[in-house]
């Protein structure tokens, strides 16, 4: 309801991301430029999440079955309609939050647990469908997708050109994802979040919220799979099976969910930190799941959380009421 | 006059277990009514039933006329019904005022300009919460709490207020101010049922009572007479009455 406080909150991010998208002017190289596209898109996946497991409190362990829908129907499109970039957006976008009304309608009639395991579930589902779904979807081998992105007359492909764009779709995704949360909606998602029964009590219909929780963020993840597919040129099912559905939502918990700043600190960290510690796969599993296991035990607001409530103590001097504050929202939920 | 809410042949079997045995009940427009029972007579099932969190076994609820009979329970908040749970409940994440606003913005049946509390400060006012509008409802004291369960209920501008076991937990001073504020709300237009095994607050709020016992009704009228009845005294043999 302050319009002021709730700018404020929107303003770091605003800033860390013109940094970041000044990042180009220090020529940095096209390995860096890479990495920082494909965190890029999945950051925008991760603002999706955030309104979904953050402020509505439903965990959702396939959702990158949800930017798979996207980056195939994008490739699809362009293969058999000659259908470019921007059209395929909103289509992908579209394409994405049907999927995840169709999971979701059943999945959500279960409570908790059932649904990380439904969602899961599906997300292999999605992944097997495609690897046998023959010369329409290139089974195991996949699609390519080469159509030139091009922005008012002007070719994208350019590593640093589409660094910059896709820095713009995370910045109106953080903006999204902000609006939603300072909303009357967000409001209700979290009423839901805090407590189900109470919630319907004074009017709000629990299920369809739900649902349309996980649709908005079926349609982050659509967009996400577009910038996706047309930034790889190549997409394949092991993309978007359990793995990369595990690491977005060790992404979104590590950064914390609830933050406006978490997916873009969770999306960057799961990026950069194997390449700053110079740590081959296997190791860089290992470091997640410890980075995993010591997020949930310690910092149930993420690592920006964590941040945030440190410097609260070391400059207002009063952990003990804060540290009680932050833990009353887990003991509520049941 | 019709009754606000007409409850009848209300049953409920949990597998083979009898909660409620064809329960008649009528609440009338303006009252206060209180719905006593020992333990495991069915005085929240009663209630669990009437607001849609179980589906009914047989019998109907009609509520201004209109049959509400297994509704979901945010439907039945959109007919006009609030209410309140047995456990102090709240968003205890968010802030009070924040809880205020979200319980006033799923209204179906707006009560208007007759509504006696056009903001959610001045809800918050009416229960005497306001120093506390920006604390988070999980740090507030159970009292406070119990209140704010009250003002979340009546933000969602009931007709019909339900209120389960209100006082529970409440020490004798935060039992009479409750009593103050609910004794208030005929005046507004509210219609309230209680359901309490608490003899003494019944005494204070209610000058109907109806007794359940075994799932069945087997006294309704005038609290004082309810309370001379034999069959009431026999089911509370042993209890302090």
């Amino acid at each position: 309801m302050k319009t002021g406080n709730a700018l404020r909150s929107l303003l770091p991010v605003l800033v860390i991301l013109a940094l970041i998208a000044a990042v180009p002017l220090f020529s940095p190289s096209n390995r860096f430029l890479s990495l920082a596209i494909s965190a890029g898109t999945n950051v925008i996946a991760l603002y999706g999440l955030s309104v979904l497991f953050g402020q509505t409190g439903i965990l959702s362990m396939g959702h990158a079955a949800l930017v798979g829908v996207g980056a195939y129907a994008a490739a699809i499109l362009a293969r058999d309609f000659g259908v470019g970039f921007w059209t395929a957006l909103p289509v992908a976008a579209l394409a994405s939050a049907v999927f995840a009304m169709i999971v979701g309608i059943p999945s959500l009639r279960v409570g908790g647990h059932h649904f990380v395991i439904m969602t899961f579930a599906f997300g292999q589902l999605l992944a097997i469908v495609l690897t046998n779904g023959g010369d329409y979807t290139g089974a195991a081998t996949g699609l390519d997708i080469a159509g030139p992105v091009t922005l008012f007359g002007a070719d994208m492909s350019d590593l640093t050109r589409y660094y910059l764009m896709v820095v713009a779709f995370v910045t109106a995704a953080a903006v999204a994802s902000w609006a939603i949360i300072h909303s009357s909606y967000g409001r209700t998602l979290r009423a839901i979040r805090e407590n189900e029964k109470l919630a319907a009590s004074l009017g709000i219909n629990v299920g369809r919220h739900k649902i349309g929780a996980f649709v908005v963020s079926g349609v982050f993840a659509g967009i996400s799979g577009v910038l996706l597919a047309y930034f790889l040129g190549h997409i394949s099912p092991s993309q978007f099976s359990s793995f990369p559905s595990i690491y977005l939502a060790l992404m979104v918990m590590i950064g914390g969910a609830r933050l406006i700043e978490g997916p873009l600190a969770g999306g960057i960290l799961v990026a950069f930190l194997p390449e700053v510690l110079n740590l081959d796969p296997v190791q860089s599993r290992i470091v997640y799941g410890v980075c995993l296991i010591a997020v949930i035990m310690l910092l149930p607001d993420g690592l920006i959380g964590g941040i945030v409530r440190a410097l609260r103590v070391a400059f207002s001097g009063k952990p003990k009421q804060e540290a009680e504050r932050d833990a009353a929202p887990s003991e509520a939920r049941q | 006059m019709s009754p606000i809410l007409a409850i009848s042949g209300l049953s409920k079997q949990f597998g083979g277990v009898t909660a409620l045995a064809g329960v008649d009940l009528a609440v009338e427009e303006g009252e206060i009514l209180g719905v006593v029972g020992p333990n495991g007579s069915g005085k929240t099932t009663l209630f669990n039933v009437v607001t849609g969190v179980h589906k009914p076994s047989g019998g109907s609820v009609s509520f201004r006329g209109r049959d509400i009979t297994g509704l979901k329970p945010h439907a039945i908040s959109h007919a006009g019904i609030g209410y309140t749970f047995q456990q102090a409940m709240a968003f205890a994440g968010l802030r009070v005022l924040e809880n205020v606003q979200i319980a006033g913005e799923h209204v179906r049946v707006n009560a208007g300009a007759n509504h006696p509390w056009p903001t959610p400060l001045a809800l918050l006012d009416f229960v005497g919460l306001r120093a506390l509008a920006d604390e988070r409802a999980g740090v507030l004291p159970f009292g406070s709490l119990r209140l704010l369960g009250l003002a979340l209920a009546l933000a969602s501008q009931p007709a019909l207020l339900l209120l389960d076991e209100p006082a529970a937990g409440l020490n004798d001073r935060e039992t009479v101010a409750l009593v103050g504020l609910v004794r208030q709300l005929p005046g507004h237009g509210i219609t309230v049922c209680v359901i309490d095994h608490d003899m003494k607050l019944m005494q204070m709020l209610c000058r109907r009572l109806a007794v359940l016992d075994f799932g069945s009704k087997i006294a309704d009228g005038p609290t004082g007479a309810v309370l001379a009845d034999p069959k009431v005294l026999d089911v509370y043999l042993g209890g302090d009455l």
